[in-house]
């Protein structure tokens, strides 16, 4: 065990990875000699070296189409890009090419690769920089989508997306790559689809991802010391393959479901989510399902605003409390 | 319509005789075109019979650049091409049955029925799939490339497109970065003047949409008679030992013409009076065949040829005919590697 | 206008905000339930002052202010709206009115104002065989909730033969799961902390109550035919206790970090069991000086209207010492837990007949008299084992010795 940062699990699980397996490979945009924009790859081009670990132009359709080239012919690439806003500009790629093509082709062809991307906001880089897009992701068949919330999901969760035979979008979120955890030396691989349950309570159970994991925890414990509310709460890891098993369980328990998405509000990864537990868990339900999002507006870069707009602990505590009836 | 001849690789080919090719790999290139030729036909001819649904683009007149390249490439090479895609497919040795089977959406398609005219796949004869997004596998084919050269086994990929990809921005980032890497990768423009309704020259800055771009890629301009088969042989055989030998990319851009509209649904009223016929005495298939007999092949060679492909294809179409449509299992099955569809537990 | 918190009994002097049945942005008529204020365990709803809008909550669910407090802002009607504060982001909006509209739907009952039964309550109903009268909603506006159907269930198991699951599972077979109920669970807070308050120690006497069962005997007919109600020990060692109680002052006192603050008059809890619904203790205030008769009457009304679920929060605070009454159970002994912030408690046990000896000029005879227990539990840090004993041994004394055949004129 060591403490890691979370940016620092990253480059220890691709580093893994790339021992493990010759055919692992690694590029993106200041990935290589620079170690990464959010020196989350520092390291890797000393170790593996530069025909391994390659940089690349401004060109993230050509990443991705690299990866998705190199995947169909034998390897297992990891390709970045550097902020999942830009998943816009090589949405094509994702979307139309690496999520279909295994199933159009009747399974011929397939696509064995990573795309890790940094998610989210609350570092106040503005609208275009800051997004939370994992949901784009979770509504297109044939991707899995990973958001890990700490160091040690980090490095596990890469593991398990790089060894997974399927085309993987794994996001980091960028406001956690400062956090620190415990982190397994040796080889650490988790498994995707498993979400995991931090804390049992008897009155509501909480579900959420990445940055607003650890906000929920805090939410969860004031709600229980100052308002004698006890929560679950889950941190959901996998979108796709998503452990409704464990959530539908969790929820029967207590009756109750809110969710916690930074995603802004309209299709939500939790809108899924409550339409299950809606569906399969009607008649355990002791009150209405409650999504407690961003709201559905691009963010604002002043600090204060974009704290407004993304959920905060106070934000995540009042709306349970006043909702618990 | 000036055509440009590069000068060093090839000259008026009826001085030729069979000397830097050979008749093997003459014949090869005639039974190729000829398939294709009758294959598309055949196609066209299920449309009006309504058994080939939903929307396909036929390769009519591009005989010469399927053939000369799938001549020329090793079978281990890879090829990527777009929509108008049958030629290219067939060319790589994959099957008439599984092409016509998959156009008419049935059992025995390459695809089973999954993918459909667009997106004819056969990775055992390294067709690694056909694209309907412009410009998308063009990245995609400097990736297997890549692969190709971290793996070391001077495979080769071919990307074939049109002259309307070379406007869209994933064409620029493919060269860019094949030409930065040094990828194993020949990327073949099929500029038949028309980018989809519209006439190339009027959405282009240049006059060549492919070749005039070459060199900002640092790249040789390469512009040559995409409907003279020894051509495009002789090109890309240049263009594939280049790549072997770690030199780096190519870009080709191969004159010719469809005959058809740009799909079923185009009569192709927007090309100018004259200007089909025009094309039509410059037909691939016939004109390679008079070549051929001049460089003295036999005619009962040649009929035996076309014959033989004959047979085929009505095999291929009654076959296909007969198979069924794929069952319904098809519809959960590879989405995910385990050959499931499951997102949930 | 200004909400603030009320003053709910005359010595009360703050109150916890429970449940605010309104939220910022609901429109509120007169006479609406606005929220509900908790002070000794006593529940209070207080309605709307004016109809209008909620504007703004300024006390949360669970503080307590003192009484006089600004808790929150009503927009009435008539009134000039206030300048808009810059607010926080409110993710949901506040619930329309369409909410309100679909309730009557998803209700069981005719009644379209009753809150809706939510999934899992209407599905526990149909698998209980209850209806929902059967069972008090502890949720907003009375709503039922899971829970108080499992309390309902816990508190009515039967624990012989077939074990009640409560929870889905089937339970081991060993043992029967009883959830504590909110009043259980309050409770046994009290309790705890009391006895990590108090360092309690138990003294007792042994007391001859032969002269009040004479009086009982000769009395007792009449009196509940003009009363209507028995009269029992009680309200006799009531009288003893607290005229002990002037003797000794100090057993009728609160302890305040060094010091004890003895108070002047009496305000006599009489333990009250509700049974599932828990324990209660309503105040007889001014107990001292009080008459027997006068004591009976307020201890049956208070213990009456405890049972009812009737009592104010005047009736629950002011309380000095508390009298615990076992009797009718027949036990021999009890060491009760003391009533914070008190520092003594007495409980009277069973009182039976026994052969006891009794000294005479003639010499020792045997008697059959009517013996009961009298147990205090006493808070070290306020008074000593002597003093406490000597308090017992006076009101032995009252009871043994004094005339009680006057005590209901």
């Amino acid at each position: 065990m060591a403490e890691l940062t979370y940016r620092d699990a990253v480059a220890a699980g691709i580093a893994q990875e790339m021992r493990r397996d010759d055919r692992v490979v690694f590029l993106g945009e200041d990935v290589a000699a620079a170690g990464g924009v959010f020196k989350a790859t520092v390291g890797l081009l000393d170790e593996f070296g530069p025909v391994r670990v390659r940089d690349t132009p401004i060109s993230e359709q050509a990443i991705l189409g690299a990866a998705m080239g190199a995947a169909m012919t034998g390897l297992r690439p990891i390709a970045e890009i550097m902020f999942s806003d830009f998943l816009a500009v090589c949405w094509d790629l994702v979307a139309n090419e690496i999520a279909k093509s295994r199933y159009m082709t009747n399974g011929q062809l397939e696509c064995p690769l990573v795309i890790r991307t940094a998610n989210g906001g609350g570092s106040r880089f503005g609208a275009q920089h800051s997004q939370s897009v994992e949901n784009w992701a979770m509504a297109v068949p044939g991707i899995k989508v990973v958001a890990p919330s700490t160091a040690a999901d980090v490095k596990g969760l890469l593991a398990a997306a790089v060894r997974d035979p399927d085309p993987v979008l794994f996001f980091e979120h960028k406001s956690l790559y400062a956090t620190k955890g415990e982190v397994p030396d040796d080889d650490h691989v988790d498994e995707l689809g498993k979400a995991k349950v931090l804390r049992r309570g008897d009155d509501v159970t909480i579900v959420a991802l990445a940055a607003m994991v650890p906000r929920s925890v805090a939410a969860a414990e004031i709600l229980a010391s100052e308002h004698g509310i006890s929560a679950t709460v889950i941190d959901v890891r996998s979108l796709v393959p998503l452990d409704t098993r464990t959530i539908l369980t969790e929820v029967v328990k207590t009756g109750r479901l809110v969710t916690v998405e930074e995603n802004p509000r309209l299709c939500g990864w939790g809108a899924e989510i409550a339409s299950i537990v809606a569906d399969e868990c009607f008649y355990d339900l002791d009150g209405p399902v409650v999504r407690i999002t961003t709201p559905h507006i691009p963010l604002p870069s002043a600090d204060h605003l974009e704290d407004l707009a993304m959920p905060s602990v106070t934000r995540i505590v009042e709306t349970v409390r006043t909702r618990m009836d | 319509m000036a055509i440009e001849k590069k000068k060093a690789a090839s000259a008026s080919a009826s001085t030729l005789a069979n000397d830097d090719l050979g008749e093997d790999t003459r014949l090869a290139l005639f039974r190729s075109q000829t398939e294709i030729r009758q294959v598309e036909q055949k196609a066209y001819d299920l449309f009006l019979q309504n058994l080939i649904k939903g929307t396909s683009h036929l390769a009519l007149g591009h005989e010469a650049v399927a053939a000369g390249f799938g001549v020329a490439m090793r079978s281990d090479d890879y090829s990527f091409c777009t929509y108008r895609g049958h030629h290219h497919t067939l060319a790589r040795g994959a099957s008439m049955t599984g092409v016509l089977g998959e156009l008419m959406g049935r059992d025995c398609g390459l695809l089973r029925g999954k993918g459909g005219s667009m997106h004819l796949t056969s990775a055992e004869h390294g067709v690694m799939g056909s694209y309907a997004i412009i410009g998308a596998h063009l990245p995609i084919a400097a990736g297997a490339a890549w692969s190709a050269q971290y793996r070391g086994t001077e495979q080769v990929s071919v990307c074939f497109f049109g002259d309307g990809t070379t406007n869209i921005g994933a064409f620029h980032e493919a060269l860019n970065m094949a030409a930065v890497w040094k990828l194993p990768v020949v990327f073949v423009c099929e500029n038949n003047l028309y980018m989809e309704y519209t006439p190339i020259k009027d959405v282009t800055a240049v006059e060549n949409p492919a070749g005039d771009r070459a060199g900002s890629y640092g790249l040789e301009k390469i512009v040559i008679d995409g409907n003279d088969a020894d051509e495009v042989y002789r090109t890309a055989q240049v263009a594939l030992t280049k790549a072997r030998a770690g030199d780096g990319p190519s870009l080709i851009e191969c004159l010719t013409y469809r005959h058809s509209g740009h799909s079923r649904a185009d009569p192709g009223a927007y090309r100018p009076e004259g200007e089909l016929e025009e094309w039509l005495k410059r037909d691939p298939v016939p004109t390679y065949r008079v070549r051929l007999l001049e460089f003295g092949v036999a005619e009962d060679a040649l009929a035996a040829i076309e014959a033989e492909t004959k047979d085929a294809v009505e095999a291929a179409v009654k076959t296909a005919v007969a198979s069924p449509p794929p069952g319904e299992e098809l519809l959960y099955a590879d989405v995910w590697a385990d050959g499931g569809a499951s997102w949930r537990n | 206008m200004d909400i603030v918190m009320p003053q709910l009994g005359e010595t009360v002097a703050e109150g916890t905000l429970t449940v605010w049945h309104k939220k910022p942005g609901e429109r509120i008529e007169s006479g609406d339930v606005l929220f509900e204020v908790e002070t000794d365990k006593v529940d209070t709803e207080v309605p709307a002052p004016a109809p209008g809008v909620l504007s703004e909550i300024l006390v949360e669910e669970g503080e307590t202010v003192v009484v006089g407090t600004k808790i929150g802002i009503l927009q009435a009607d008539g009134e000039d709206a206030p300048a808009p504060a810059a607010e926080a982001v409110v993710e949901t909006p506040a619930r329309a009115p369409e909410k309100a509209e679909n309730s009557p739907a998803m209700a069981g009952k005719a009644d379209a104002a009753a809150p809706p039964l939510s999934p899992v309550v209407r599905k526990l109903l149909a698998e209980h065989g209850l209806k929902p009268s059967d069972v008090t909603g502890s949720g907003l506006g009375g709503r039922i909730k899971k829970q108080d159907i499992e309390a309902h269930i816990a508190a009515h198991i039967a624990v012989m033969g077939d074990a009640y699951s409560v929870d889905g599972e089937p339970p081991a077979a060993d043992r029967v799961i009883v959830p504590f109920t909110k009043i259980r669970k309050r409770t046994a807070d009290h309790m705890v902390a009391s006895k990590a308050t108090s360092p309690h120690v138990l003294q007792a006497v042994e007391v001859d109550f032969h002269r009040i069962a004479a009086v009982r005997a000769a009395k007792g007919a009449d009196w509940k035919a003009r009363e209507g109600f028995s009269l029992t020990f009680l309200p006799f060692i009531a009288h003893a206790a607290c005229r002990a109680i002037q003797e000794f002052p100090h057993v009728n006192a609160s302890v305040d970090g060094d010091a004890l603050v003895v108070w002047r008059d009496i305000g006599l809890g009489i333990a009250v069991d509700l049974g599932p619904d828990g324990l209660v203790a309503p105040v007889i205030r001014r107990a001292a000086g009080r008459s027997v008769a006068d004591l009976a009457r307020a201890i049956n009304d208070l213990s009456s209207r405890a049972r009812n679920n009737a009592l104010t929060a005047d009736d629950v605070s002011g309380g000095t010492y508390t009298l615990s009454n076992s009797g009718s159970f027949g036990t021999l002994i009890t060491a009760p837990i003391i009533n914070q912030p008190q520092v003594a408690i007495l409980s009277t046990d069973g009182i039976f007949k026994k052969p006891v000896v009794v000294e005479s000029d003639a010499g020792d005879s045997i008697v059959i008299r009517p013996i009961g227990v009298l147990a205090q539990s006493f808070d070290h840090r306020a008074i000593d084992g002597a003093y406490s004993a000597r308090f017992l041994k006076r009101v032995k004394q009252l009871i043994e010795t004094d005339d009680w055949s006057g005590a209901l004129a």
